[in-house]
């Protein structure tokens, strides 16, 4: 499972655990404050690919970044994961 | 497995007392200090649901390597209690503002950190307890304790606020305000003006570290899971 996979299927596990309805599909445009998820969902996701990924862009980036979009909350994983694994 | 509780500033005092607590009321514990005590030692000797680990909590960067030590190490925490500070007294006028910064920083700014990483685990767990240990002076004031008064009134906003943020995924978010106690940190607190506390104290007595400790357990405990926001005080009645 590529990494925009294992993120795609932990938000739709982070969204049953906070109670809340994901607008399906989620595509690269959707827009995460309408994709159905809470901030505080949000917060569980950051956590949960934390736990899964061993990393957490938001806490190791200088400055604040607040990705708008899916495709943009996934290129940001990619990113420092790149600079975890240097793949 | 039982409960892992977190308790920072747990060398001795307050701190030492919530360990003995917590481990008599059947939790794990995590005690955080910057050193190991000779008390903390002789708690931990025999206890294996007691772990001590090592960390200076102003050296805020190193915040998120250590919780997210703590949940790979010891698993995800139940429960938090923010107990370590600072508490140098001292004139504003004249206060140092490396002193002012130093103690917003470890009584407030830690504080924040370690219940920002930490209740990461407790949102995927959809449990948990933030405890954070404010002080009567939050609301009384005091004189030369202006930036420490400071602090812990911080510590109360924050912990109102949080409750709200994090009420729906089952945590609750509590301070307890202990009044004057015999402690390493008010041992300047001696003669007329230590007699004159407990004079004015309805129970002419001072709090104890214990009297406070129960105070926590009780946050902790599943009984407490409709008590959130809110200031617990103990103080022997002083601020009645």
């Amino acid at each position: 499972m590529d990494l925009k996979q294992r993120i795609k299927a932990c938000l739709e596990q982070t969204a049953e655990l906070a109670n809340c309805q994901l607008l399906q599909p989620v595509t690269d445009d959707t827009v995460l404050l309408q994709s159905g998820l809470d901030s505080l969902g949000f917060a569980m996701l950051v956590a949960q690919l934390d736990e899964e990924l061993g990393f957490d862009p938001f806490s190791e980036m200088e400055i604040a970044v607040y990705p708008r979009t899916f495709a943009e909350f996934v290129q940001m994983y990619q990113q420092y994961q790149q600079k975890h694994t240097g793949v | 497995m039982s409960k892992l509780v977190v308790v920072t500033g747990a060398s001795r005092g307050l701190g030492l007392a919530i360990c003995q607590q917590a481990l008599q009321a059947g939790y794990r514990v995590l005690a955080i200090a910057r050193t190991e005590s000779s008390a903390l030692q002789q708690l931990q000797s025999g206890n294996t649901a007691l772990q001590f680990l090592a960390a200076d909590l102003a050296q805020l960067d190193q915040l998120a390597t250590l919780c997210s030590r703590i949940s790979k190490d010891y698993g995800r925490p139940y429960a938090l209690v923010n107990n370590a500070a600072m508490g140098n007294d001292g004139v504003l006028a004249t206060m140092h503002n490396s002193d002012i910064a130093q103690l917003l920083t470890l009584n407030l700014e830690a504080p924040i950190l370690l219940a920002k990483y930490l209740l990461r685990p407790m949102l995927l767990n959809q449990t948990g307890r933030i405890i954070n240990i404010s002080s009567i002076i939050a609301r009384t004031g005091f004189n030369g304790l202006s930036v420490y008064a400071a602090s812990k009134a911080g510590l109360e906003g924050f912990s109102k606020s949080l409750a709200r943020e994090v009420g729906k995924a089952g945590i609750t978010v509590n301070c307890v305000a202990p009044g004057y106690m015999q402690t390493d940190m008010t041992s300047s607190l001696q003669g007329e003006k230590l007699e004159s506390i407990k004079r004015r104290s309805p129970l002419g007595r001072l709090a104890t570290p214990d009297d406070a400790a129960a105070a926590v357990l009780y946050l902790l405990s599943e009984q407490a899971s409709a008590v959130t926001g809110t200031v617990i005080t103990v103080d022997a009645g002083s601020t009645a």
